[in-house]
């Protein structure tokens, strides 16, 4: 699923580690989110948009990317 | 539960299980029961020499205990990488079965599933080291 995590973490100035504390998960999964590697579950997608200052989860994840 | 409760009660499981070997170990030994066992005079020796061991890692895991993220991809990634070792135990008693129609394998039952321990903890690890990195 495509995001915004590497634009909006920027734009708060902080690392990928930094977030990774805050979110309680690795730098390595931070890393496969910003790649779009890897699809969190809602309670650490929603724990992320919080933590970028945003107020849906549509602000954070291209939720339209989801084939349904 | 508490995270920390869950972690005592493990601990003690661990200190508890180590204990009951070395306890059946020393029990196999005066009795005196089995011969050579795994390189070992005796089965009782091996249980007391594996006794021993959980016991030291048990310990040094309390001394140098250092808190561990397991995040969410981690749990993914874990549960992918037992499904290829299931996938690759089948694989492998399909080939032993095969092999050992074609010629007998005659091999101690108990070297035989410590090398299958061994197989199953290895082909874990790589494939869950691999999974992590492309996941």
């Amino acid at each position: 699923m495509k995001n915004r995590i590497a634009d909006l973490r920027k734009k708060i100035n902080i690392t990928q580690q930094e977030l990774a504390e805050r979110v309680n998960v690795t730098r390595q999964t931070i890393i496969s989110l910003e790649f779009g590697r890897y699809n969190p579950s809602l309670e650490l997608a929603y724990k992320i948009t919080k933590t970028l200052k945003q107020k849906y989860l549509k602000d954070v994840f291209d939720l339209k990317s989801i084939k349904i | 539960m508490n995270e920390k409760i869950v972690n005592k009660k493990n601990l003690i499981w661990k200190y508890n299980f180590a204990f009951i070997l070395i306890f059946l170990g020393i029990i196999f030994s005066y009795l005196k029961l089995g011969t050579e066992f795994l390189g070992f005079s005796s089965v009782g020796l091996w249980l007391i020499y594996v006794g021993f061991i959980m016991l030291i890692v048990v310990t040094l895991r309390l001394i140098y205990n250092k808190k561990r993220i397991v995040d969410e991809r981690m749990q993914f990634v874990s549960t992918k990488a037992a499904r290829i070792t299931f996938i690759g135990i089948i694989m492998f008693s399909f080939i032993i079965m095969i092999i050992d129609g074609i010629k007998s394998i005659d091999i101690a039952y108990s070297y035989f599933m410590s090398y299958l321990i061994c197989g199953i903890v290895l082909l874990y690890l790589v494939s869950y080291k691999i999974l992590l990195r492309f996941n």
